[in-house]
């Protein structure tokens, strides 16, 4: 049986993380990851925002994790090697109900020590966003939020985390979890693997993965939400991020200008679904909020809807949840069970903290020779035309375009497969192609074609998207 | 930096016979640059026939219309890059572009886009559920069948009855595969009655006018639709393994984006407005040409 210090469970932001974080000590790590490549679930499909840090009770460990996270932001993406946008955010109210909440974050926020924080006259918001829809009363400015790639940043941490050693292993599931003598047992559906630890971050499963040993004590309630992306063409746009308070509940509204150039406009707010699939009427929320916040946006340059799900946590004792709902059922197993907004803000700091908690448990010595940094893929679409000209000049696949609407070229696809891809939708998480305004209709048979002559497999075999989803049924040429 | 006179974007039917008649007029310092390995645009994965009536006097196939094209571009010394891509296009009238091996600056005195058009997608359309494998554009699918020789899948659903998807629908009936409707918003098919009658009525496809759809089920592969008839509002589910959008072409015009109408600038083909008849796209596109050299 493979034996190895810490498992993680599930390959998500905050699994990425932790293993990161778990590298900074002399351990054997590995994460052990159900889908066929990471930062598919949650982390794929969420508001992208780097938070301030005023939404949280002041004192509470998520409060204090927030502020902290945003400050570090920056050099976290340097370190990293992945775009960040501190765009600043408004929080804006048109009603007497939404000025109370947002006097009262704005109250907290300066308890929990958010930078810049300031509340506006609608005349001063104005200025700042001149599309804002008529009839403001005040708006919250945080300078200090920003917008990240969710996937983008996942997807780095995992390359540190084996950088500096850990294993990464696809497709196990995990399905049992057995206490043994000095650790824990996974049987995976790859064959069975001993941890002395155990960080549990399976996302919406995170729940049941703890209940696979201990009686539960958390669980998800998981709630939908639709989005819809514009095309970076659409102008005029915002340049924040905004965030509509309601002044009836749960009928706001999010506008993020994303680090890709394209505008994010969500989510509703729907109960009860377990699939990732939009509803009708969850959509013409987004549009209908989306036209009465900013009047003069161009709907009709959506390129893009999806749903995400919220894995909303709930002590199954009744009492409230504050903060981080972070278990610990039992020596050297930790649970981060039900981490929803702001765990993409936090996913360093909860990472870290999960890490430290096991390699004390586990009596782990400092990685004194840890690698922070990583580099990303050479994307050509940053470059200028001399920095352009040389690296098409020294390797001639940079001069092919694949992707024509995001300008993305066969080299970058190609080292996006090489760090992983396999498929279509893998090779767009990490290059960004098909992300634009032909949603991928002239780039994927390209793409296709280049992942199943690198992988030396028939093009039949390639999925768009995890199990069963592969685009094409067979060739002509297949048995030839 | 390469210099020439005129820098024509896209060899497809506009982008070669503006190129080709430039030439004739006297203009022998051309540049025609397109990212495609074949000259033709379109072209050549339209292995229907309905092409060049008005210019040759009988019904070509795409591929047949694309070769005599090509013939004319052969009987000119116009400099003719395929596989390269326009990136961008600047007021300073320069242009880079790039190709295996090679990144360029490229300064010219006139510019003729003929940069052809680019499909609506699913994004864009208010459609609600998932995005699983099995839904292609009608382009893509006849890229696909045509020219890549791919199985797509077995029971096809096509959304629109333009051309577009009323030739996609013959061609998988054609390929034994099962084309369960094609449906259609209006209460008459919007492409050309020639189509009408040679791949519905021929093929004896179904068609459901007043009729959309509104959701996608399914994860990893579509296993089905949501569709919605637009009188009476009833809904009802249908099975099908493949959806193919075919609900219009948009003129593809980024790369002029931001330019404004600079005095240097024309656009020919479908990039100016979408031509079902290829034989107008080629003549306008000549025309053009010409006030564009008399200027
Ligand atoms: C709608 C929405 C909007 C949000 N917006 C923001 C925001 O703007 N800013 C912010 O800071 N945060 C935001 N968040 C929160 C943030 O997205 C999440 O906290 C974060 O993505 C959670 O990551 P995760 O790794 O826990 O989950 P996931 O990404 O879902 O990862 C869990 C992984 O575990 C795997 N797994 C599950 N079960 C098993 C098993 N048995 N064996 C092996 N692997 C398994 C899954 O396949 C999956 O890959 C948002 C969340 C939601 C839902
Ligand atoms: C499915 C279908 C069936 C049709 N059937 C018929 C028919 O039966 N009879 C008929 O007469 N007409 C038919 N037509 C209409 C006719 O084919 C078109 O009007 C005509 O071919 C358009 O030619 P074009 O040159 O404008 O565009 P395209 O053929 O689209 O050519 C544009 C070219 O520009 C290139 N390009 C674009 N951007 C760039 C860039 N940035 N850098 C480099 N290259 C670039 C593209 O690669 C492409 O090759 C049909 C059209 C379609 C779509």
């Amino acid at each position: 049986m493979e034996q190895i210090d810490a498992a993680i469970i599930g390959g998500g932001i905050l699994g990425c993380f932790t293993a990161r974080n778990l590298c900074r000590w002399k351990l054997s790590v590995a994460i052990l990851e159900a889908r066929e490549d990471v930062c598919t679930g949650i982390s794929r499909a969420n508001t992208a925002i780097v938070y301030p840090g005023y939404d949280h009770v002041p004192g509470t460990l998520k409060a204090e994790m927030t502020v902290r996270a945003n400050a570090y932001f920056q050099t976290l993406c340097e370190e990293l090697d992945v775009p960040f946008l501190r765009c600043g955010s408004l929080m804006l109210s048109y009603g007497e109900q939404a000025d109370k909440v947002l006097q009262k974050k704005y109250l907290q926020g300066l308890q929990n020590q958010v930078p810049g924080l300031k509340l506006l006259s609608a005349e001063e918001a104005y200025v700042l966003e001149p599309m804002l829809a008529p009839g403001l009363h005040t708006a919250l400015y945080a300078p200090s939020a920003g917008t990240v790639n969710p996937w983008q940043l996942g997807i780095a941490a995992c390359e540190n985390a084996v950088h500096n050693g850990a294993h990464l292993f696809l497709n196990r599931k995990v399905e049992a979890i057995h206490k043994v003598d000095g650790g824990y047992v996974l049987e995976t559906e790859n064959g069975s693997l001993f941890a002395r630890g155990i960080v549990n971050c399976a996302g919406l499963d995170s729940a049941s993965v703890q209940e696979m040993l201990f009686s539960p004590s958390v669980r998800i309630v998981p709630t939908a939400g639709d989005y819809l992306v514009l095309d970076k063409s659409v102008a005029p746009v915002p340049s924040r991020i905004l965030q509509y308070e309601p002044e009836q509940k749960g009928k706001g509204l999010t506008v993020v200008p994303t680090v890709e150039g394209s505008l994010m406009l969500g989510p509703s707010d729907r109960e009860n679904e377990i699939d990732y699939a939009t509803t009708e009427t969850g959509l013409s929320f987004v549009r209908e909020y989306s036209h009465r916040l900013l009047p003069d946006l161009d709907l009709t340059g959506v390129i893009r809807s999806f749903a995400a799900l919220r894995p909303n946590p709930q002590r199954t004792d009744g009492s409230r949840i504050n903060s981080f709902s972070i278990e610990h059922p039992a020596p050297a197993f930790w649970s981060l069970i039900g981490i929803k907004t702001p765990g993409l803000t936090c996913a360093q700091e909860l990472g870290f903290y999960a890490s430290r908690k096991v390699a004390a448990e586990l009596g782990a010595e400092p990685n004194l020779s840890f690698d922070p940094l990583r580099k990303n893929i050479q994307s050509v679409h940053s470059l200028s035309f001399e920095e352009r000209k040389a690296l098409v000049g020294n390797f001639p696949d940079y001069g092919e375009v694949v992707c024509c609407c995001e300008d993305v070229t066969k080299a970058e696809v190609l080292e996006a497969i090489h760090r992983g891809a396999v498929s279509v939708d893998g090779v767009k998480r990490r290059t960004g192609t098909g992300m634009g305004r032909c949603q991928g209709s002239r780039c994927e048979q390209k793409i296709t074609a280049l992942l199943a002559e690198v992988l030396g497999v028939p093009e039949s075999a390639i999925p768009k998207d995890g199990k069963k989803s592969e685009i094409v049924w067979g060739s002509r040429y297949d048995t030839l | 930096m390469i210099h020439c006179e005129l820098l024509v974007v896209g060899a497809g039917a506009a982008g070669i016979s503006a190129a080709v008649s430039a030439w004739k007029a006297g203009c022998h310092s051309i540049l025609l640059a397109d990212r495609a390995v074949q000259p033709g645009g379109i072209l050549p994965q339209c292995l229907h026939e309905g092409f060049g009536i008005a210019t040759f006097g009988k019904e070509l196939t795409g591929p047949e219309y694309a070769a005599k094209l090509s013939e004319s571009l052969q009987r000119t010394d116009i400099l003719y890059y395929p596989e390269t891509e326009v990136l961008s296009i600047a007021h300073e009238k320069t242009a880079v572009i790039s190709r295996r091996g090679a990144l360029d600056q490229v300064g010219f005195e006139k510019l003729l886009l003929a940069t052809g058009s680019r499909e609506k997608t699913i994004g864009a359309l208010p459609i609600a559920g998932t995005r699983p494998a099995g839904i292609f554009t009608a382009g893509q699918a006849q890229e696909r069948i045509n020219l890549l020789h791919q199985d797509l899948g077995q029971n096809i659903l096509i959304l629109g009855s333009g051309d577009l998807g009323m030739i996609i629908a013959r061609r998988f009936t054609l390929e034994g595969k099962h084309v369960i409707a094609v449906l259609e918003q209006n209460a008459h098919y919007s492409g050309m009655a020639r189509n009408y009658h040679r791949c519905i009525e021929a093929c004896r496809i179904p068609i459901r006018f007043r009729t959309t759809v509104t959701e996608v089920h399914g994860t990893g592969r579509i296993c089905g639709v949501t569709i919605r008839n637009l009188e009476t509002g009833e809904r009802e589910q249908i099975p099908c393994d493949t959806l193919i959008i075919a609900v219009g072409l948009i003129p593809e015009r980024e790369l002029v984006r931001g330019l404004g109408d600079p005095d240097w600038l024309y656009s020919v083909g479908n990039c100016r407005q979408i031509y079902d008849i290829v034989d107008s796209a080629v003549a306008e596109a000549e025309q053009i040409t010409r006030k564009a050299l008399s200027l």
